[in-house]
């Protein structure tokens, strides 16, 4: 028989946003899923419904499906995940590129960012250069997340980083990549400090990020 | 032959003397060959009607893309439009947040703000000898851009209902503008529905919501003008379902494998492809141009019914020998 976290990561693998919600209520009621279970429940379901849209049974609309089924059980988790931190583990200014109109990967990596206890701003898609820089002025960010869902966004990432540089901000703020297509190699070339894949190593990448920062 | 008698004849059903290049320069890469930005010529019309001219005028394909201007206040029906640089034009609001926003949809005038002014002043700079294709955006398309993308394919399991009201609340937009279009003098129009691509979306729900507006939207214009069909990517599973729109060609993009479109539709519609505007013509060299042609003729040639094409619109930072080298084996390698 399958525990809550097996059912909760079936539900939203099915895109069944009431059902997440649902199971949402019974972790927090229950009370012992512990914050690393619940996001590692998260990232296999994504990783699946990924997996399914890469075989060619899942289309956009099932993702986004799935988006909305992972952002209804935030939506109830976040308290608790909340509760379980010691204060606030950073700010965070994110969005999506300019040229680029991606948001499903972008959400989610909010909502887990600020369930992981980060203040994050959120500054929607097709966010031009001096929008990404005169937010994180603003907030006086330690991390700075672009979304860029190809490797064809290069140019805008790059005239991010020259804007920060010619604003006196790049050595104040850590700056993570990310996208389906985001290596190493293409972080190097635009001049990252990280890149993740999904929002594990997202996580993982920040909260190193903020341990060097 | 002239350009124009060759394109003409492919959609009577005759074979010409070669197969027609059609290739998919629009406003993204013509204003490139005179030397201007691409916002530019998307905010002033001359520009991009001299722009498109100009570039079937260096590089002798048969027939141009028209396309409108973004006129003094740049939006799609209603929903603001932003242009920078060599960008293409970007939605940036929507304007329908849920079902009441619906009869507050305004189908605007074609005609109105200067918007046609682009077409018709490169249908008089063309003349008789070359054919004009005009473009507008299918009804599915046009629903997405109003709701969102993310909110509308959301809505197909939230609610499909309010995805059908809204398909039906914009498809006068898609009519009014082909039949405009049609004033205006061009030769066919593209319904573009690069939405309801397969690589988007599942062939069930292109069944259910795209193709029924595909087919009310031609039946309404196919008795003024040929229409077009274009979806992006791959479409390979539902190409029998568009060669039952009522569309005269379909415009197929590269990952649809040509020899086998043909296969399936036969005799049936006019196929216009597919050569990748990305990998052969952005990144690719003369060598990798002349290798698509030869394939593209190989597979869809024979029997007539091919206008060679790129698969979608060749972007700004393809070199321009390209574009030659496309025209060049298109001429070498279609005659009949």
């Amino acid at each position: 028989m399958k525990g809550t976290l097996e059912k909760f990561e079936l539900a939203i693998i099915d895109g069944n946003a009431d059902g997440s919600a649902d199971l949402a209520d019974v972790i927090v009621a229950e009370g012992r899923a512990t914050p690393a279970e619940i996001f590692a429940h998260l990232s296999s379901a994504m990783e699946e419904v990924g997996a399914k849209y890469e075989t060619g049974e899942y289309f956009i609309p099932e993702m986004l499906r799935s988006a909305e089924a992972v952002e209804k059980a935030m939506s109830v988790l976040e308290t608790y995940l909340f509760e379980r931190k010691d204060g606030q583990a950073g700010i965070v200014v994110m969005g999506t590129v300019k040229g680029d109109i991606h948001n499903i990967g972008k959400n989610i990596i909010v909502s887990a960012l600020r369930a992981a206890g980060y203040e994050v701003h959120d500054l929607g898609v097709n966010v031009s250069a001096k929008k990404f820089v005169d937010k994180v002025k603003e907030t006086g960010a330690d991390l700075l997340l672009l979304s860029a869902f190809t490797t064809s966004t290069k140019p805008a990432l790059l005239e991010i980083i020259a804007l920060l540089k010619t604003e006196g901000l790049r050595d104040r703020v850590k700056v993570l990549s990310g996208g389906a297509s985001h290596s190493q190699a293409f972080a190097d070339e635009v001049g990252v400090d990280g890149f993740a894949a999904d929002v594990k190593s997202t996580l993982e990448v920040c909260r190193r990020l903020m341990g060097e920062s | 032959m002239n350009s124009r008698e060759r394109f003409l004849a492919v959609l009577a059903g005759e074979i010409p003397d070669r197969v027609p290049i059609v290739p998919v320069v629009d406003g993204y890469f013509a204003p490139k060959v005179i030397g201007r930005a691409n916002d530019e010529c998307y905010l002033d019309g001359a520009c991009l009607a001299d722009a498109l001219a100009a570039s079937m005028t260096e590089f002798g394909y048969d027939g141009a893309i028209a396309e409108m201007g973004l006129g003094p206040e740049p939006s799609v029906l209603g929903c603001p439009v932003e242009i920078e640089g060599n960008d293409v034009p970007l939605v940036v609001e929507t304007i329908v947040g849920g079902r009441d926003d619906l009869e507050n949809l305004i189908i605007p005038d074609p005609w109105s703000g200067g918007k046609m002014e682009p077409v018709e002043r490169l249908v008089a700079a063309v003349g008789a000898d070359q054919a004009v294709l005009g473009s507008v955006r299918s009804p599915f398309e046009y629903a997405a851009t109003v709701r969102g993308l993310v909110e509308f394919m959301t809505d197909f399991y939230r609610d499909p209902g309010f995805v059908h009201d809204l398909i039906d609340a914009v498809r006068p937009a898609t009519v009014k503008l082909a039949e405009a279009l049609a004033d205006a003098g061009v030769d066919a129009v593209v319904l573009k529905d690069s939405f309801a691509s397969t690589s988007m979306i599942s062939p069930d729900h292109y069944r259910e919501f795209a193709f029924p507006s595909e087919c009310d939207a031609i039946a309404e214009i196919a008795g003024r003008i040929p229409v077009i069909l274009h979806i992006c990517r791959n479409s390979m599973p539902i190409l029998a379902d568009m060669a039952r729109t009522g569309a005269a060609v379909l415009e197929i993009d590269s990952p649809v494998d040509l020899a086998a479109a043909k296969a399936a539709v036969g005799s049936a519609v006019i196929l216009k492809g597919n050569i990748d505007a990305v990998t052969v013509m952005e990144k690719g060299g003369a060598a990798d141009v002349e290798a698509a042609v030869e394939a593209a003729m190989g597979a869809a040639k024979a029997g007539g019914g091919f206008i060679l094409s790129t698969g979608d619109s060749i972007p700004r930072p393809a070199p321009e020998a390209n574009l030659a080298a496309l025209v060049e084996f298109g001429e070498r390698y279609g005659n009949y």
